[in-house]
């Protein structure tokens, strides 16, 4: 009788061979098929996600590609005509930098400050406060924008209006990334920086920086990427300039207004060309701006492997 | 900013009192978690306190150089008297109270840079010269018993260490700005037997140097590392003196059990 491996309570001799068998259950192997089925949905949900990304692209790209050349993207001192894309890209490119540069020096600022030396209660406040910015419709930022700048300030809708009115938009993002990496730094590496005799400062620069640079990084892109495809901020509080802005007290244009207006266009018009080509433009500086953080991303990510073990 | 180079630490006569705690309380909102400890440091004295977990020992470790002061709630009174000097007086600067009593923790703290500029650290932070703190890291090294297992390889990651080889990088770390004491903070809690006889053995030699003060809640580590115990029960001291005595010998019930290993 190998009654030693009967089970507790079996009152009846059994087969060794057929103790992994017992209590498998008709519940239990429906569990066990639900757990099993659930892993082959998970490719089909990640379809859901990637067909519509897929058909957007080709949606665009298809419209935007062959209407495309070296001649469309660089040309065109003046786009009065509608028939060149240098200024457009340009003036956003100016736009995205000046916003970007305030953005950070303000987010990164605010965030390590938040982290560092609030107290408890402030820090809430101030997180939540950031909080309901980044969660403000940008037309609402946009208007915050028209009233405080163009009339409060009486500049006129000029690009420096329109480069704070974004700045203001992106901020939270580098806040938020910004006072989470920091927040996230183990606490017994902060204190043993602080224990070797750092000021604050010298923790922040010395050993907080560089744990939490991928990180902010991070944070730094996706503001980017989100303020390169806002609309109303900009649509709101700057003229738009047919020509590279000479100061930021100019009128001057963004790729995505050229979207907003020429998305009614009829069929076939120069308008609705150049808004696709610029909506294809804006969607190919995301994707690029994503990958270009994953990959810096995942380098520094290397050199801090172990750091949290 | 100026620049203060590290003190070359003049030798202070044997059994000089370095640090003195008088009447040390440390309340958090309701509760007490340090209650009026009085207590002395001397040189080439290695002093372990002892107590089970949550009896303060760690707190007390940490008001020696301020670093109570980065947890947040947390009110100290009395006086922690460095060379005579109250830590705690508002003239002084934390940051200086921490350049010359240095700490070491539960869990190795490395940095994510290369071996080399972890030791030299606490050494940047000052802005000394480059040949200065070539030097210093190599005798910091020396001093933790590290460097002839990673003298060929200074410029890789730290975190490429085993446990007990970062361990005794941060002591490095620690001892590269020539502190007079140093704060040692559970520092073989998370390491393997080898790896803490080589941390006990680096603890051995360095008391000949300067002050140690080890928080453990391991009997047998203070009997075989420490000169003096002193017994920390919820926040009180219980007992102290020379290390065999109190493990042999205690006089208060509370220590006996403890020791002893009855400890309800």
């Amino acid at each position: 009788m190998a009654t030693a491996l009967a089970a507790p309570g079996a009152s009846a001799a059994l087969d060794p061979a057929d103790d992994l068998r017992r209590g498998h259950t008709w519940r239990l192997r429906w569990r066990t098929g639900w757990d099993r089925g659930m892993n082959y949905l998970l490719p089909l949900l990640f379809a859901v996600a990637i067909i519509p990304i897929g058909d957007l692209l080709y949606f665009i790209g298809s419209k935007a590609v062959p209407t495309l050349s070296v001649g469309v993207l660089t040309s065109g001192a003046t786009y009065l005509s509608y028939d060149a894309l240098a200024v457009p890209i340009v003036s956003t490119f100016e736009f995205l930098a000046l916003a970007t540069a305030i953005a950070v020096a303000l987010g990164l600022f605010g965030g390590i400050a938040t982290a560092e030396f609030l107290s408890e209660g402030a820090a809430s406040w101030v997180r939540m406060s950031a909080n309901l910015l980044a969660g403000l419709p940008s037309v609402i930022v946009g208007y915050f924008g028209w009233f405080a700048f163009v009339l409060y300030f009486g500049w006129g809708e000029v690009m420096l209006a329109g480069v704070l009115t974004l700045a203001f938009f992106m901020t939270p993002y580098v806040f938020r990334t910004a006072d989470l990496a920091f927040s996230s730094i183990p606490r017994p590496i902060r204190e043993a920086a602080y224990g070797t005799g750092a000021r604050p400062v010298q923790y922040i620069l010395r050993v907080g920086t560089p744990i939490a640079f991928p990180q902010i990084l991070t944070g730094v892109f996706l503001a980017m990427a989100i303020g390169l495809g806002e609309t109303a901020p900009i649509l709101l509080t700057v003229q738009p300039g047919v020509v590279v802005p000479p100061n930021v007290f100019s009128p001057a244009t963004y790729l995505t207004y050229l979207i907003y207006t020429g998305y009614q266009s009829p069929k076939g018009s120069l308008a609705l060309t150049l808004a696709f080509q610029a909506a294809f433009l804006v969607v190919v500086a995301v994707i690029v701006l994503n990958i270009v953080v994953r990959i810096i991303a995942a380098r520094y990510r290397k050199r801090l492997e172990g750091l949290y073990q | 900013m100026t620049a203060t180079p590290a003190p070359a630490v003049s030798p202070l006569p044997d059994g000089a009192s370095v640090v003195e705690v008088r009447d040390l309380c440390v309340d958090a909102d309701e509760k007490k978690i340090l209650d009026h400890v009085r207590l002395d440091f001397a040189t080439r004295t290695l002093t372990a306190v002892i107590g089970a977990s949550g009896c303060g020992k760690t707190t007390f470790v940490r008001t020696l150089n301020r670093m109570v002061e980065l947890t947040p709630g947390l009110s100290v009174s009395g006086e922690v008297r460095y060379l005579g000097q109250n830590i705690y007086d508002p003239s002084i600067n934390p940051v200086l109270v921490r350049r010359r009593i240095g700490m070491v923790f539960q869990r190795p703290t490395v940095f994510p840079m290369s071996i080399f500029e972890n030791a030299a650290f606490g050494l940047r932070l000052l802005h000394e010269p480059d040949d200065e703190i070539d030097r210093a890291v190599q005798e910091a090294l020396i001093r933790s018993g590290l460097w002839d297992e990673v003298k060929s390889e200074l410029d890789r990651s730290a975190f490429s260490l085993s446990g007990g080889q970062q361990q005794r990088l941060c002591i490095a770390r620690a001892l590269a700005v020539r502190p007079r004491v140093l704060l040692l903070d559970e520092p073989t809690s998370a390491l393997d037997p080898m790896a803490t006889q080589r941390v006990e053995a680096t603890m051995r030699r360095l008391k000949e140097e300067i002050v140690l003060i080890l928080v453990t809640h391991n009997v047998g580590q203070a009997a075989r590392v420490s000169d003096r115990v002193a017994f920390l029960h919820q926040g009180r001291l219980i007992e102290t003196g020379p290390t065999a005595e109190i493990l042999e010998r205690p006089r208060e019930p509370l220590t006996q059990q403890f020791v002893t290993g009855h400890f309800a």
